[in-house]
């Protein structure tokens, strides 16, 4: 049973091999996604700062801008300090998620850019497609991984999407677009960087 | 020159073979993308038929709902035929990342599209510019997974029609919305059936 060969000349030590290789990509993608995870707080944040602005602060239209902006300078500040792991991190899942991650987030910008650019501000279709493009995001990742707790914060985005198109008033908007942003992000990304310090301390301890 | 050790202990004829290797399941990820060209087609005539209806008799509101669902019993019904035929979809990590981008995307656009047709907010400028931008997505994250410029410029008319949707006057949103269906999903999904045919006949020439 240990070595028998099959029908298309593969041996069962080969499925074997095959099978961990596969598992220890997916176990590397999980683990490049909780090494970002202060990714999702920074953006989760971010997302808490431009809200306020526009409830509480004037020039509401600089809202999204200005913090989009000072975001992606911290997040291009912070990502060129942080140390890279070589080796096997740079696998196929990995250049598939950071394509996945790089393409949304462009296009959440553009979009917003758009909507800012032509007074379309007012739609509450505009929140509503924000939150399904970041459940897209999460649905992809979580479907390239196989990681349950990420499918999980894909269906709060698009959950609150689905509801935002259903509850219009400026409050329920506003308490739709926050509870998304705090669980599908901030929650999500606190969960991330608590796994990726386990890994880090499990890794220390193997080392020791 | 043939076979000298680097300082990593990586050969020439290793990177080679890796080179060949990812070049390979680059292929393969195409390949798959290729076998599901109909579907590109499908929708995008699917799309238009309902365009059409819907101009035809506006005040009906089952013109969506109808179209759609003829668009998924017709694709379950397709999938059904090829896979008794012996098509399967492709088994790299590339076609599959594909398929989950693909997967992820139909059931975001069904989503949003059913909770906007529910509460009548289909006509909104920035509900269609989002249809089409999740469109443009997945096609830039397919093409950026593959390395497949043809698609990468496909993804950029999808977006360059979301983004055009909010500054074009109203009474053109609608000639965007055709111009994308056309040459983003019929044309490419054309293109690919003929790539599709065009590997079939060098594989049975071979």
């Amino acid at each position: 049973m240990t070595n028998i060969e099959q029908h298309d000349g593969t041996t069962r030590d080969e499925l074997v091999q095959r099978v961990a290789l596969m598992e220890a990509m997916i176990a590397e993608g999980r683990q490049s996604t909780a090494r970002y995870g202060w990714m999702f707080v920074l953006w989760g944040l971010t997302y808490f700062a431009a809200i306020a602005w526009t409830v509480y602060l004037p020039y509401t239209e600089w809202a999204w801008p200005v913090c989009i902006a000072a975001c992606s300078a911290v997040f291009g500040i912070v990502r060129s300090r942080q140390p890279r792991v070589g080796g096997k991190i740079d696998n196929l899942r990995r250049h598939s998620l950071d394509a996945v991650w790089q393409v949304i987030g462009g296009g959440i910008i553009l979009y917003l850019l758009a909507v800012i650019a032509s007074g379309h501000g007012k739609e509450p279709g505009y929140l509503a497609a924000v939150l399904f493009f970041n459940g897209l995001a999460n649905g992809v990742s979580a479907r390239i991984l196989r990681w349950w707790p990420q499918g999980v914060a894909a269906a709060i985005w698009w959950g609150c999407g689905t509801a935002m198109l259903f509850f219009t008033t400026r409050t329920e908007e506003l308490a739709l677009f926050l509870t998304a942003t705090f669980c599908g992000m901030i929650v999500f990304g606190l969960y991330a960087m608590w796994l990726e310090r386990g890994a880090a301390a499990g890794t220390v301890q193997a080392h020791a | 020159m043939a076979d000298f050790e680097r300082e990593d202990g990586v050969t020439r004829e290793e990177l080679v073979q890796r080179v060949e290797l990812m070049e390979r399941l680059i292929a393969e990820g195409r390949q798959t993308t290729v076998r599901f060209g109909w579907i590109f087609l499908l929708w995008g005539l699917i799309d238009l038929v309902g365009v059409g209806w819907d101009e035809l008799q506006p005040d009906f509101r089952w013109v969506w709902p109808i179209t759609l669902s003829a668009g998924f019993v017709l694709q379950f019904i397709i999938l059904a035929l090829r896979r008794k035929g012996g098509y399967r979809c492709g088994g790299s990590m590339r076609g599959r990342s594909v398929a989950a981008v693909w997967r992820m995307m139909g059931l975001t656009v069904l989503l949003y599209v059913v909770a906007a047709i529910v509460q009548h907010k289909a006509g909104q400028i920035s509900y269609i510019a989002a249809i089409l931008m999740f469109v443009g997505m997945a096609h830039a994250i397919s093409a950026v997974i593959l390395r497949w410029w043809a698609q990468g410029l496909v993804a950029g008319v999808w977006l360059a029609g979301g983004i055009a949707t909010f500054f074009v006057p109203r009474s053109y949103v609608l000639g965007v919305f055709i111009a994308e269906m056309c040459l983003g999903m019929v044309l490419f999904g054309l293109y690919a059936m003929w790539l599709e045919r065009r590997n079939r006949s060098g594989i049975k020439g071979e």
